[in-house]
């Protein structure tokens, strides 16, 4: 039994996985803080708004712990993980917001978090959950919330800099495992951001106060440090100032040289319909129980909506935040929840990140499935990024058991825009290169035509 | 149950309370004093403020962390 890769910072317990479900061992250090946190109702309360991920207590001896070992804990399992930098800007602000409404039901209940990492969250059915049972400490009062600054780091700071620099900003948690760190914040930030209150104090005078106090570390900035004070009410006033702050950022989409996202296709109304007919009946064809679909290339989501219909959860993603937010707005509005919407660049996946290159792994490490839609895509791997269609075909296969593809060829008017302006060296790239392409890793159960177009849908099977 | 006495020793060997073990930043520390101070003299204005308002009938409004989460419409 080995704690996760990711799981080592807290020394209050770990998480682990044991055939194939993740525990988490509550360790002896951490056991009164951890009976106080659950008696408190505290616990109760949370799981009850649907706030924070439940668990059930092992009992017995059946899955094994440390020597330190106080309690095992079987949370609720996570179907999908997903990382900050993979979420669109409303997925990072509503995690950020499901972390102050936590802090605040805590303060009530006379605890406190003690970390306030953006890892610390993930999506179930739409919806931001916490999932660290171990981050409730006690609330000692008169001390300010230590994790204050992972706070701005991990969720202000971003959302700021997605808000009014660049939205391609979010990935800079990715590069910053623990957050942006805010002197990097505070220079990317428009000038205009200093005449803004919440984001004059939290961010800019936060991190001209850091790097002002960064010099007198040791024992004059402990002592410092230890005598800061913050009353109760100031705490509470503190959480609800950065709630506001979190509330007034807004991204404004920027207008696409798309214009419609959902009119971003070449097809014909019978075209569409008889695709997403086709879709539909693709996937019921297949035998298996479909448990996780994902959906490169989604777009909006439109034949995710489809896939969710055949599924627990579909994984539906796109490179463009855009249609990653719009995406998550609908099924936030309309449903179905069984959809999570992510942005991933399929040319260049999130990498494995942080000590060891384990902490947090990489989209493929993360990315198994039952059945994979990749619709009016192939011809931007394959023309777009120059990658060989067996590359394509033998990576995929590594991730699924069940191909839904789309073969777009060069006759088609998409195609033929992005051949416009360079050289067509893609000689292999034909119906009969890429069936054969495929072939090597997949059996071909089914093809057929999307009819008033140039297009062909397949259906495979992982050899 | 040799599981259950290891971590009865442990209980006894460590101090109850687990550290923080996050480093909080001796800088933020600090401002979070003065912002909460900003924070609650801006709220004591406030109360004023709500006390006049429920005068002429109107409710204060709640806090926006005891909301349940809203939704932004798709556009």
């Amino acid at each position: 039994m080995e704690p996760l890769s990711s799981s080592f910072r807290d020394p209050s317990g770990f998480v682990f996985s044991h055939d194939g479900c993740i525990y988490r061992q509550v360790s002896a250090c951490f056991a009164k803080n951890f009976d106080s946190f659950v008696e408190s109702g505290l616990y109760e309360k949370l799981v009850g708004r649907g706030l924070l991920v439940s668990h059930r207590e092992v009992l017995d001896d059946s899955v094994p712990g440390t020597a330190d070992c106080y309690k095992i804990l079987k949370p609720q399992q996570i179907p999908f993980i997903s990382y900050p930098y993979e979420w669109s800007f409303s997925q990072l602000k509503e995690a950020a917001m499901l972390t102050l409404r936590v802090q605040h039901e805590a303060l009530k209940h006379g605890f406190t978090l003690k970390d306030a990492s953006a890892f610390n969250v993930q999506f179930i059915d739409s919806k931001p959950v916490f999932i660290d049972t171990l981050s409730f400490d006690f609330y000692v009062p008169g001390e300010p919330w230590v994790a204050y600054r992972q706070f701005c780091q991990h969720f202000l700071a971003p959302l700021a800099l997605m808000a009014y620099t660049d939205i391609e900003l979010a990935k800079l948690s990715m590069s910053h495992i623990d957050g942006v760190p805010l002197p990097l914040a505070s220079k990317l930030l428009p000038f205009q951001t200093r005449f803004n209150y919440s984001l004059a104090t939290h961010i800019h005078l936060h991190s001209k106060v850091q790097q002002q106090h960064s010099d007198s570390a040791g024992k004059e900035g402990s002592s410092k440090a230890k005598s800061a004070t913050v009353s109760e009410r100031g705490l509470r006033a503190l959480i609800e100032s950065l709630a506001k702050a979190v509330t007034k950022l807004n991204w404004k989409m920027p207008e696409t040289e798309w214009g419609d996202y959902y009119a971003n296709t070449n097809y014909s109304d019978r075209a569409g319909e008889e695709k997403r007919a086709l879709v539909d009946r693709f996937l019921d064809t297949i035998p298996d129980p479909l448990s996780i679909v994902q959906d490169f290339g989604a777009n909006t989501g439109e034949f995710s909506r489809i896939a969710a219909k055949h599924c627990a959860l579909v994984v539906s993603q796109d490179i463009d935040p855009v249609a990653v937010e719009l995406n998550h707005r609908e099924n936030k509005a309309n449903g179905p929840a069984n959809i999570l919407p992510l942005i991933q660049d399929f040319s260049s996946p999130s990498p494995a990140i942080g000590w060891g290159n384990a902490e947090r792994s990489s989209f493929l490490e993360r990315s198994h499935c039952d059945a994979l839609l990749v619709l009016a895509l192939i011809h931007h791997l394959a023309i777009s990024n120059n990658v060989p269609l067996p590359n394509i075909a033998a990576l995929f296969s590594r991730i699924t058991k069940w191909l839904v593809i789309e073969f777009v060829p060069k006759a088609d008017s998409q195609v033929a825009r992005l051949l416009a302006t360079r050289e067509d060296i893609f000689v292999n790239y034909t119906r009969q290169g890429f069936e054969e392409a495929f072939s090597k890793h997949f059996s071909i159960v089914k093809s057929e035509s999307v009819p008033e177009s140039e297009r062909l849908l397949y259906l495979m099977q992982v050899l | 149950m040799k599981r259950l006495s290891l971590a009865f020793l442990f209980f006894l060997t460590f101090s109850q309370q687990a550290a923080a073990y996050l480093d909080p930043g001796t800088g933020s520390m600090i401002l979070q004093g003065l912002i909460a101070g900003l924070a609650v003299a801006g709220l004591t204005i406030k109360t004023y403020w709500y006390r006049i308002r429920a005068f002429f009938g109107k409710d204060a409004p709640t806090s926006l962390l005891d909301e349940e989460e809203e939704t932004q419409k798709p556009e």
